[in-house]
């Protein structure tokens, strides 16, 4: 069984169709990229399988299970994460308190008032582990807002792992950064890919990213797909230059 | 039974059209700046206080005309100096700025005009009543449903059908993008200000004729501006308006059968909207 | 400037409020003055508890404040001469009408969640004004006092002793501080500030936001309540002033003046505020003028508050 399934999905915001009838199956371990100029209906896209917006039609099928119409906080429960364009952190805390504070929630205790030593005990080595994941750990008591923007990237990103999901969903991961940046975060997915064995969808710009990190590409194009396939397959596809490039004279 | 029913339901139109004004003026200035402005009342206090200081040199018709416009003034005067400056920051700072206005126009009134009821003179023929039948409808309260109609009206074809009027709904939408293109928005927030306290210095003229003139008298008014807003829907000057009669009319017919809880159930309407439709009657999804 | 950890500045805060009905004399000050800060800094650090800490904008709580200092004053007039459950009453109403109206307005926010909170306020105000065969109206609650607690081999005179009547507010501030710090140093309280931090994230996060908010209100109104029983039994005395949106204000400017993301800002504040608000009031009619003005310099000029500035002189 498939891990996500979202069959046909479509949203429209007045007369506008933000996404027209988009498919797509991921399965578990996985790594596939979502490309396309921009307005395409990428984020968007994202935003209805995390629960942001709901579709006007289609479904969306997590592990079986029909979550369409589910909140987001309860797709996080059931197993989706997601990393968000603009990086959404807690800018005044540290690093340590961010990943603490997702740490908890992940392990059930958002409601508890006390946690026994040995939990803590647990919580923190969690945290130690994620830090030392994200390479974050020499930067652990700094306040997130203060740091560069790649490490708030991968704070964030390491906030998501902490979750313990099965799908990652990373809205641009890249954008705005520089090339040492770009290919520290890219080694991170990529690590995180491999050894936590999670299935990623990432939205990328940067096609350098795109190519290095995915097994399968999806194109879109003013909302609707227009292409599915390897990078290779991609590359060569001509319907995707031209939606790039535009159309040559 | 049923005269006295209409009679308390175009009594409570009136009251309604009134709270309905006072609440525009408020909506206004907070779907563009996003302020609170709890010092409306003090605003309203001194529209009413300055009509009365301008009685014995225009008479009624001219303090009418001219305090609403002096109240506006000073309106856009506070904005320019200090209800600028918070903008940018979290609405907190704001709510408190005004909650500060509010303290200083109510003791300051008190200081200048004393803490008694001051008597306001309106002329002998809108005093009386209509006719023997329509003995509850005196000329003063049709006059004033028929300004407060007016001024309405003026407001809706004014942010309708102006270039100014254009410019206030295009920044409550998006004022960001109005910025970029060329619109200055400090002088667009000015005047919006302005526009929403001329509205509650002219409420607080017309009231000072039927209620009297103390110091106070803006907080009786206040908390059915919010509830108007609250009811009708943030967001939405239709709803406002809306809101604003609504509440008026429930609470004239309330004083038919339960007279002491005429007002407890504008209350009772804010929380039955806030349960069933919390965005209110006509607001938009997603402002809040 | 003297550079103190966490814990040393806890502990000498304790200190001094352990033993201010003894050192406030020497500096002016009396014991009645003394209950009468803790009370208020009671109600500012629970309004802080969801302003500071959950970033939620509540204007109405001097709702609890007076809920609470109504149910302590009708609880001795009319039901029982008791302290002990004057306060119980007190508390369980204001925390009662907090867990209904909550789900009203736990799903909206900024602005729209404080009018609504203001509105709300206004309806126990008015219900104080107009009930008044019961309330006493605009007259407010007169005619009755708190008692002497009656512990069995003993009975403690807070009526006539301010010493003993100070050491049971002090004994309930450190109650209410201590269960909030607590609350807020628990995975729970962290819960609250990631919402106040970042509330799409904390949604993201698997946080059911509304629900957070909800339960981080009726903890706040709960000990707001709490300040407001031991208000009227302070004054012997309770008036719809109580419920009043100024009263609301005052609390929030407390709160802010002292400094809101620290845990002994209301506390601060609060001082400040009612030092300034009797020096005031003592020297001029139109002290509430002066206090506007108060409010407008202080949200202008010192928005950090006294804690905020000693926390941004200490990192830099």
């Amino acid at each position: 069984m498939s891990l996500l399934k979202v069959e046909n999905v479509s949203r429209q915001f007045g007369s506008l169709i933000a996404v027209n009838g988009v498919s797509m199956t991921v399965e578990a371990g996985e790594l596939r990229a979502v490309i396309g100029p921009n307005g395409a209906g990428k984020t968007t896209f994202f935003n209805l399988i995390s629960g942001f917006l709901t579709p006007s039609s289609g479904k969306i099928i997590f592990d079986g299970q029909d979550i369409t119409h589910l909140l987001p906080a309860r797709r996080v429960w059931r197993g989706i994460a997601r990393t968000f364009q603009i990086t959404e952190v807690f800018p005044e805390l540290s690093v340590r308190e961010n990943l603490r504070i997702a740490v908890e929630v992940a392990s059930g205790y958002r409601l508890r008032a006390w946690l026994s030593s040995t939990a803590n005990g647990e919580v923190k080595a969690r945290v130690v582990d994620l830090l030392e994941m994200g390479g974050l750990a020499p930067k652990a008591d700094r306040l997130v807002g203060e740091l560069s923007h790649g490490d708030q990237r991968a704070t964030e990103i390491m906030m998501s792992v902490a979750l313990n999901p099965r799908l990652l969903l990373l809205d641009e991961p890249t954008a705005g950064m520089g090339d040492q940046e770009t290919y520290d975060v890219t080694q991170l997915i990529r690590k995180l890919h491999k050894d936590q064995k999670l299935a990623i969808v990432l939205i990328e710009h940067d096609m350098r990213v795109v190519f290095h990190l995915a097994d399968k590409i999806m194109v879109l194009a003013e909302g609707a797909p227009l292409a599915e396939g390897t990078p290779k397959e991609i590359a060569a596809n001509e319907a995707v230059q031209n939606a790039y490039l535009g159309k040559a004279a | 039974m049923t005269q006295l029913l209409i009679f308390n339901m175009v009594n409570g139109l009136i009251i309604g059209a009134f709270y309905a004004m006072m609440a525009l003026g408020l909506s206004l200035i907070l779907n563009l700046s996003g302020v609170i402005n709890f010092a409306h009342g003090g605003f309203l206090a001194i529209g009413g206080y300055i009509a009365y200081t301008l009685i014995p040199f225009l008479g009624f018709w001219g303090a009418l005309v001219a305090a609403p416009i002096l109240t506006a003034f000073i309106g856009i005067l506070i904005e320019r100096v200090l209800i600028r400056r918070l903008y940018g920051r979290d609405p907190l700072y704001s709510l408190l700025l005004t909650f500060g206005l509010a303290f200083m126009i109510e003791d300051g009134t008190r200081f200048i005009w004393g803490a008694q009821s001051l008597p306001y003179q309106i002329p002998d023929w809108l005093a009386a009543p209509l006719s023997n039948e329509l003995f509850f409808l005196t000329g003063y309260r049709v006059f004033m449903m028929v300004l407060v109609t007016a001024v309405v009206l003026a407001l809706f074809l004014i942010l309708g059908r102006t270039r100014l009027g254009l410019r206030i709904r295009a920044g409550t939408l998006d004022l960001e993008t109005v910025s970029v293109l060329g619109v200055n928005v400090r002088v667009l927030r000015n005047l919006n200000f302005g526009l929403g306290i001329y509205l509650a210095g002219l409420a607080g003229v017309l009231a000072v004729g039927m209620l009297g003139l103390q110091p106070n008298i803006g907080d009786s008014l206040i908390m059915p501006s919010f509830i108007s807003i609250i009811v009708g829907g943030l967001g939405s000057l239709p709803g406002t308006l809306l809101g604003g009669l609504l509440i008026g009319v429930a609470s004239g017919v309330t004083t038919v059968f339960f007279p002491s809880a005429s007002e407890a159930v504008i209350y009772v309407i804010m929380a039955v909207v806030l349960i069933v439709r919390p965005r209110g009657l006509l607001g938009e999804e997603g402002r809040f | 400037m003297l550079k103190l950890d966490k814990r040393s500045a806890d502990a000498l805060v304790w200190l001094a409020l352990l033993t201010a009905p003894y050192w406030l004399p020497l500096i002016g000050g009396y014991t009645e003055l003394g209950s009468r800060i803790l009370i208020l800094a009671l109600a500012a650090t629970a309004l802080n508890f969801l302003l500071g800490f959950t970033g939620v904008l509540s204007f109405g709580h001097a709702a609890y404040f007076g809920l609470g200092a109504y149910g302590a004053a009708m609880t001795i007039k009319y039901l029982y001469p008791s302290t002990p459950l004057a306060i119980l009453v007190g508390v369980v109403t204001g925390t009662v009408a907090a867990a209904v109206i909550g789900p009203m307005i736990a799903r909206l926010r900024g602005v729209y969640f404080a009018m609504c909170t203001i509105a709300f306020g206004q309806v126990f105000y008015f219900i104080a004004f107009q009930w008044n065969t019961v309330t006493g109206g605009d007259d407010g609650l007169t005619a009755w006092h708190r008692m002497p607690i009656d512990l069995g081999f003993t009975s403690i005179d807070i009526l006539n002793d301010n010493k003993a009547f100070y050491y049971l507010v002090f004994t309930m501030f450190a109650v209410a501080a201590g269960v909030m710090a607590w609350l807020l140093r628990s995975p729970f309280g962290r819960t609250l500030l990631a919402i106040r931090e970042n509330e799409r994230r904390a949604r993201f996060l698997g946080i059911p936001v509304d629900r957070h908010i909800w339960m981080s209100w009726v903890i706040s109104c709960c000990f707001a309540s709490l300040a407001g029983s031991l208000y009227a039994l302070l004054n012997d005395f309770v008036d719809p002033r109580a419920l009043r949106w100024d009263q609301s204000g005052t609390f929030v400017i407390m709160t802010v003046l002292g400094g809101m993301r620290s845990f002994w800002g209301p506390l601060i504040g609060a001082a400040i505020f009612i030092e300034l608000q009797d020096f005031l009031s003592s020297h001029t009619e139109n002290w509430e003028s002066f206090i506007g003005l108060f409010f407008v310099l202080v949200v202008l000029f010192f928005p950090r508050g006294v804690l905020g500035l000693i926390k941004r002189k200490s990192t830099s």
